[in-house]
């Protein structure tokens, strides 16, 4: 994946209104090279939290004027309360809101957007843009801006990543989602701070996704993301780059369940965030945190955290059944619990699917041996973490574990003998040697290869293939 | 004769042990137990006690105190450091100066090792006399990576009971662990069966229950720091405090072999006294 430093040459000129920065926002979609960290990332990219909070609400209306483009109310509930708040625009601004949302949705010919001039208000880039949607719309596909929206925030949440600075929390549209994030080093926070909602944005695209249809079915179907490929696609994508990235967020897989609640993958994703809140990095900086009022950290307990990933995990072994690595993790996550005996025979399965593939197997070898010292098989234990220690020869943790437990064994020579050899692997210091060190985002290591494999439809035909 | 009589009580808690020691080497068959203790009056260190001042209870029964020495057994000193990359910058600074004072305050006999840990855990430098060797490792570090600490107090503790003479191990982090393999309790199980006494800075908000328990049952001190400007005087008043310690050695009468025996230390003529609360015997 490319690194964006967003720089202030690319940022672009202030809008004079906010349907101006809709009407930017549209072009950027035009422009976007799905993946590419191009210009119109870097526009997108330079708006604000504030400046996004307000285009959110904005677009979430072009949306209900893509569906419906005779609508003029627009009402938008308060996260989290029951309470509505009616959006105004002036009628200058909603006469151009309508004409955009016609060249969006890919109907400037339509009776609703000939009412308000849409071909004669819209320039000829907005008009490119309403002709690409109307061939989607004509191949059975009415969401191009959807989706390519969709791949545009993503890009901006991904390829700028870490270079977006936060801003001080409370600021910001109240009526759309705020987002804030807290940066962790070391296990200690760093920063605390409001980002702007790209990957917001990008889910409430896809939640307007409706299912391809034949030319015969008339009218707009309602949205329907659960029955679209590419939005599963993209939910598991995105949220394995979360992992591999350590960039967390549980609203992301929540939404991912509502909308796939029995996908294997994405209940395997939810139990590894689970499980990684339940972690030590995570825990520590938890705890560490100084937060502002009213802010809270969507982290349990370690042990809540554990129970949490669980029961996704087993969700994930019902719907499928040979899933080694949600075994795997389901063993682990036991073992962390106390219920040695039932990671035992889970860490078995597990090392029963994955045969060939050596990492797992690594994982596999050293969680039994924790849970066999659990249950007290110390012979069988050891023979565990020897066999981990034969798979991984330059990683310390089944060393560790087996000097450890000769210790236990009140063996001190043995406990020696195998600190020593700690020591000895030592030298590269690679964060490489051990897998034991980024076990936690180990389930995420196809991220790239699910990232490219979504956007690879979407690529222009004059870009070379990906590799 | 001191120095020699120790040695042999170290060799303790575990069956037939080859002890080598300067130019004596013997083995034994004993079953002692030994406590590393402080009695202090008013803050001040009380000297010249005798294994008839001791009073200690193993599990509530009164024990035989067969042997007390004071000072005269040289120190294994074993320092765990935290180079995770939170530590760079002034820490690293001060850390570097408080590990070089503290060599500075090594005597004729004391070995030294520096242990630090990162996600690795890394051998500076085994047990040396030579406090130069171990200057030179500690300089020679930076600081990267996530905090084994737990992994990294599991290594020096094993490296610490490696060597006959005293163990004195010091563990500096400047956060929570966030990487060890080990379990805390696994490693807090061990202390109870250690003779190392532990001596722990830590530094930030968020207190180490890891340290606080490790120091706790391994009868040493936490310090509790929010700067490191002083961290050399920390350094300097364990050793010091240390040297001020008797080891007393007992071997057990009328108590089960296994299992937590609770220590209780007395000193009969009055005195605040720190001692290791237990320590866990058998399988």
């Amino acid at each position: 994946m490319l690194v964006l430093i967003v720089s202030a040459a690319g940022m672009a000129e202030q809008p004079a209104s906010r349907i101006d920065r809709v009407e930017q926002w549209l072009m950027a979609i035009l422009h976007h090279e799905p993946g590419q960290s191009d210009e119109a990332v870097e526009t997108v990219a330079s708006w604000s939290t504030h400046e996004m909070g307000t285009l959110w609400i904005d677009v979430r209306n072009l949306l209900l004027l893509m569906r419906n483009p005779g609508i003029a109310r627009f009402d938008v509930r308060h996260p989290g309360q029951g309470v509505t708040q009616p959006i105004r625009y002036t009628p200058v601004e909603l006469r151009r809101l309508h004409a955009l949302a016609c060249a969006a949705a890919g109907i400037v010919t339509r009776r609703e957007c000939l009412a308000v001039n849409a071909q004669t208000e819209l320039g000829p880039e907005l008009l490119r843009l309403a002709r690409l949607a109307t061939d989607a719309r004509l191949r059975g596909d009415d969401n191009y801006v959807l989706r390519r929206g969709a791949l545009l925030h993503t890009d901006v949440g991904m390829l700028t990543d870490g270079a977006t600075a936060t801003e001080p929390v409370g600021g910001g549209t109240s009526l759309a989602p705020q987002r804030i994030r807290m940066r962790i080093s070391d296990g200690r926070e760093t920063d605390l701070g409001q980002t702007a909602v790209h990957w917001e944005t990008a889910r409430l695209l896809l939640d307007h996704v409706t299912p391809r249809r034949s030319e015969a079915e008339a009218g707009a179907a309602r949205p329907a993301p659960a029955l679209d490929d590419m939005v599963r696609q993209w939910y598991r994508a995105t949220a394995a780059w979360m992992q591999w990235k350590e960039d967390h967020e549980t609203v992301h897989l929540d939404h991912a369940r509502e909308i796939f609640p029995n996908d294997p993958h994405i209940l395997f994703l939810s139990g590894c965030l689970h499980e990684t809140y339940s972690g030590s990095r995570i825990q520590s900086a938890a705890r560490s945190a100084v937060l502002p009022t009213g802010v809270t950290l969507d982290v349990g307990s370690d042990r809540a955290e554990l129970r949490k990933a669980e029961g996704f995990f087993r969700r994930a072994v019902e719907v499928k059944p040979d899933f080694s690595e949600a075994h795997l993790h389901l063993g682990r996550v036991l073992t962390r619990l106390g219920r040695h005996a039932d990671a035992v025979n889970e860490l078995t399965r597990a090392l029963a699917f994955v045969e060939e593939d050596e990492l797992l197997r690594f994982f596999g070898e050293l969680f039994l041996g924790a849970a066999q010292e659990g249950v007290g098989q110390l012979d069988a234990a050891a023979a565990s973490y020897t066999r981990a220690a034969e798979l991984q020869p330059g990683a310390q943790s089944p060393r560790i574990a087996l000097s450890a437990l000769a210790r236990r064994r009140r063996d001190r020579a043995g406990a020696l003998r195998d600190i020593r050899r700690v020591f000895e692997l030592s030298s590269s210091g690679s964060r490489e040697d051990d897998p034991w060190w980024v076990y936690h985002v180990t389930q995420a290591r196809n991220a790239d290869e699910l990232f490219d494999d979504l956007i690879r439809p979407f690529l222009s035909a004059s870009e070379p293939e990906r590799p | 004769m001191n120095a020699r009589v120790a040695l042999a009580a170290s060799a303790v808690v575990a069956g037939t042990i080859a002890v080598h020691a300067q130019n004596v080497s013997f083995s034994a068959k004993v079953e002692a137990v030994r406590v590393d203790v402080l009695v202090t009056d008013k803050g001040q260190p009380v000297r010249g006690l005798g294994p008839a001042d001791f009073e200690i209870l193993d599990n509530g029964v009164p024990q035989q105190v067969d042997l007390v020495s004071f000072e005269q057994i040289p120190l294994n000193v074993i320092l765990a450091l935290d180079m995770s990359k939170s530590v760079a910058g002034e820490r690293l600074d001060h850390l570097r100066t408080a590990g070089h004072a503290l060599m500075d305050g090594l005597t004729k006999g004391d070995q030294a090792a520096l242990v630090v840990f990162r996600d690795a855990v890394t051998l500076g430098t085994d047990l040396t006399p030579d406090a130069g060797v171990v200057r030179v490792a500690l300089d020679n570090e930076e600081p990267d990576g996530d905090t084994a600490l737990v992994d990294g107090s599991y290594a020096a503790m094993v490296l610490g009971e490696s060597d006959v003479g005293r163990a004195l191990l010091i563990v500096f982090s400047d956060g929570l662990d966030t990487s060890s393999w080990l379990h805390p309790d696994a490693v807090l199980e061990n202390a109870k069966r250690s003779d190392v006494v532990a001596y722990a800075v830590s530094i930030g908000r968020v207190k180490s229950e890891f340290l606080r328990d490790l120091t706790s049952f391994t009868g040493g001190r936490l310090f509790e720091i929010e700067r490191t400007a002083n961290l050399s005087s920390i350094f300097l008043s364990v050793l010091e405090e240390f040297r001020q310690r008797y080891l007393v050695s007992y071997t057990p009468c009328g108590v089960a072999k296994d299992g937590w025996h609770r220590l209780t230390v007395r000193v009969k003529r009055g005195g605040t006294v720190k001692a290791r609360p237990g320590y866990l015997a058998g399988s």
